[in-house]
């Protein structure tokens, strides 16, 4: 299997390098016939990089240990799920896994019928190319999943119990997905300037792909946090980690993008933010790599550090000498005022946009700068220092107040909305937000967690109008996502503000007092697999004299390994989770870590919300041709 | 100065003077310096949040599950620190390469953990 994926990521070299001449040859020859033979070249370089993925694959399913990789990170008894997943474990199944989501979008992007007009789709899959290209070797030259042992062992050394979830087979496609998918408006930037695009259609272009790809970053982000809640036992979903903040980054910027788009002018600030913030977000992609990869901050998600890193580096550096000098060399593109800025002040939104852009920007500076602390202290310091969380939240928490604000009021601030209509729209919400900041008040929520409840409830209810009319499906898929984030923040607010955390000895028969509930310990069990053996306790949940439900954490225990895994338990309502984790036992006495968060289940609901919102906003973009009839839905031309 | 300018020069000033007051803000105790195992252990600092890297001493580790204590000893090679953490025992955590913890030097040269982290092979190996 191996010669198989390595021969064909050789060819797939070999392909990309024609196509990227040949098409370099029909921007020169204006040969139709050249072009064809371009793309075809393309196609089969992404069709090479499909077969090396999926020997791979089938590496994993027939368990042939001689690779390397398949023998690190699987094994006989594992499940077939896990099997698959195990190819982005590591950090070059990772890379090919990557490659293969770059190649297949440059041939995705190079067939949209939409763009065959005037050479755009041949340069668009010149610049992807290349950019394909250069991961392309990275992988064959610095980490090849491919590497064969000279002894194939019987067994793997099999997979990380915690990397065994359904969290960890979504999470690392969905963030690599919207990583990768920031390429495309990367791309449609250089395009534009590189063919003196003074009347910047490529802005056009580039909004459903911001979309795109900010949809899967989100999932991404989202999976990520839900899988270490579910199975690291720490009970949290967010930890200021530089891992997590690295892929927080580019979030934050792609979502300043997408306001920044949305603005109805043709004005060069429009321009030269877009450009800015999209090259910026592209790098941010990279940087986020190289900081999980290169080991330079101490990180709780350790991965491999050494060469890729460094390399990871030098391409983000590459990338943003050459947008700086290609932005400044066309800057004539970039600031060009041919349609002028007269919509600029008619148009409502310009001001909160642009104020809540800023905001995003100050954040992501923020956790930027907190997140290399360590590495600025070691420069100019003698002594590493690092920040902590506390960092984190006193820094972020008044931005996310104000964007909280900003957002509650987008509704509002359109200009068809004023006078009367404004003090009707306003009742409602003022009257909501009143009535939640009492009762949040009452609650002892705290000054802070009480105007963030407050904040929420306005936005949720000023958004509804929204949601009642359907004028256009991008506007009513952005106040989806709005109510979303509104209901994430509101998750976010309630966990972090209401929390229990004891740590318990109980007997048999014990009963243990958590918030309003009552939980009975009946002991302990055990039970014996072929290879691992389980100990487990189920409490019962008890709420006024009824029994609500049970909560279940089990150790595990593999043979030959002296690390066990723990399954935590969870149980959800809508207001709150508790949370439980078997932290050791001397039969029959068990020693219980239980933690209780409130709201902790609006943030998936919230998160899901978001997903739907962005699907409707992208898909009101696509244009559908039904029966002769154009149907604004989907494209018959997108394959 | 033209309008246009100052009007530039506000808008790009003025969040930057804001972050930076946020996070001078935010600075104040959550400061956690890197120490080495021997400067800790010669008593240089006090009542300071220390973060400290080093590999676990075999058999020193000792855990109550009831209150819950972990106690465990950290060595750089020359020196050691006694750690003592008040949480759960981490899965990984007799399997991990380096401990990194954060907290601070007791009177008597304890180190009260708040925050521990484990840095772990990311090629999880079995052990024949």
């Amino acid at each position: 299997m191996s010669y198989v994926g390595v021969v064909s990521l050789y060819l797939a070299v070999f392909f990309g390098v024609s196509a990227l001449i040949l098409s370099l040859l029909t921007l020169r020859e204006k040969k139709q016939r050249i072009g064809l033979m371009a793309g075809r070249a393309g196609a089969l370089s992404t069709l090479c990089i499909l077969t090396a993925t999926l020997g791979l694959v089938v590496a994993f399913l027939i368990n042939d240990f001689s690779i390397a990789y398949v023998s690190r990170h699987s094994a006989r008894n594992l499940p077939v799920l896990y099997r698959v997943s195990a190819l982005w474990a590591g950090q070059s199944g990772s890379l090919l896994l990557w490659v293969l989501i770059l190649s297949s979008l440059t041939f995705v992007v190079q067939r949209v019928k939409r763009y065959q007009k005037d050479d755009l789709g041949i340069r668009l899959g010149i610049v992807m190319q290349a950019v394909c290209l250069v991961f392309l070797l990275l992988l064959l030259f610095i980490a090849t999943p491919f590497e064969r042992l000279t002894t194939s062992p019987y067994d793997g050394s099999g997979l990380n119990p915690m990397l065994q979830s359904l969290g960890m087979v979504f999470h690392p496609p969905l963030l690599f997905l919207g990583f990768s998918g920031f390429l495309v408006p990367f791309a449609f930037a250089v395009v534009g300037l590189w063919t003196n695009d003074l009347e910047g259609d490529w802005l056009g272009h580039v909004m459903k792909w911001v979309l795109f790809s900010w949809l899967f970053l989100t999932a991404g982000i989202v999976t990520g946090g839900q899988w270490a809640y579910n199975e690291l036992g720490w009970g949290g979903y967010w930890a200021w980690d530089p891992v997590e903040n690295s892929s927080f980054f580019p979030w934050l910027t792609s979502t300043a993008l997408l306001h920044i788009l949305c603005l109805p002018l043709e004005h060069s600030t429009r321009r030269v933010w877009s450009y800015i913030l999209i090259v910026i977000t592209y790098g941010l992609t990279i940087f986020a790599t190289f900081l999980t990869r290169s080991g330079i901050l101490d990180s709780v998600h350790a991965f491999a550090g050494g060469v890729l890193g460094q390399a990871f580096l030098a391409v983000l550096l590459i990338l943003l000498v050459f947008s700086l000098v290609l932005g400044w060399s066309r800057r004539r593109v970039l600031v060009s005022t041919e349609k002028g800025d007269t919509n600029y002040k008619s148009s409502g939104m310009a001001i909160p946009i642009t104020l809540g852009s800023i905001l995003l920007l100050m954040l992501c500076a923020g956790v930027f700068f907190g997140t290399m602390f360590p590495v600025l202290s070691r420069l100019f310091a003698a002594r590493e220092v690092v920040l902590d969380r506390g960092f984190f939240n006193q820094l972020s928490v008044p931005l996310f107040l104000a964007i909280l604000f900003l957002m509650s009021l987008s509704p509002l601030l359109r200009k068809e909305v004023s006078g009367r209509v404004w003090i009707r729209r306003l009742a409602l919400p003022v009257l909501s937000a009143v009535a939640v900041g009492i009762y949040a008040y009452s609650i002892e929520a705290g000054g802070i967690g009480t105007l963030a409840f407050a904040l929420a409830a306005f936005g949720i209810v000023s958004h509804v109008p929204i949601l009642l009319q359907f004028r256009s499906l991008r506007r009513w898929g952005g106040g989806l996502v709005h109510l979303g984030v509104l209901i994430v923040m509101v998750g976010v607010t309630g966990s972090s503000i209401f929390v229990e955390d004891i740590h318990v000895s109980v007997n048999p028969g014990q009963e243990i007092v958590l918030g309003e509930y009552t939980l009975q310990y009946e002991g302990l069990k055990a039970q014996y697999g072929s290879d691992r053996y389980h100990v487990g306790t189920t409490l019962k949940i008890m709420a006024d004299g009824l029994e609500r439900g049970e909560i279940t954490s089990v150790k595990t225990f593999w043979e030959g390994r002296s690390q066990p895994s723990t399954k935590v338990g969870i149980f959800s309502t809508f207001k709150e989770d508790l949370y439980l984790n078997l932290a050791g036992w001397e039969q029959p006495v068990a020693q219980l870590h239980l933690q209780r968060f409130a709201l902790v289940g609006w943030i998936w609901v919230g998160s899901w919300i978001i997903y739907g919102g962005a699907l409707v906003a992208l898909l009101a973009d696509l244009k559908f041709r039904f029966k002769g009839r154009q149907v604004r839905l989907w494209s018959r031309q997108m394959r | 100065m033209s309008k246009r300018k100052l009007k530039i020069l506000l808008f790009s000033l003025l969040p930057l003077l804001l972050l930076g007051f946020l996070a001078f803000r935010a600075f104040e105790n959550s400061a956690a310096y890197y120490y080495t195992i021997s400067e800790v252990q010669a008593k240089e600092v006090l009542e300071q949040k220390l973060r400290v890297k080093g590999q676990l001493v075999e058999d020193s580790v000792f855990y109550d599950a009831t209150l819950p204590l972990l106690v465990f000893r950290l060595t750089d090679g020359d020196a050691y620190i006694e750690a003592s953490y008040p949480g759960v025992l981490p899965d990984n955590f007799h399997h991990s390469e380096e401990v990194i913890i954060e907290g601070t030097l007791d009177s008597q040269g304890e180190f009260q953990v708040s925050k521990l982290m484990l840095q772990c092979p990311s090629k999880y190996e079995g052990e024949e």
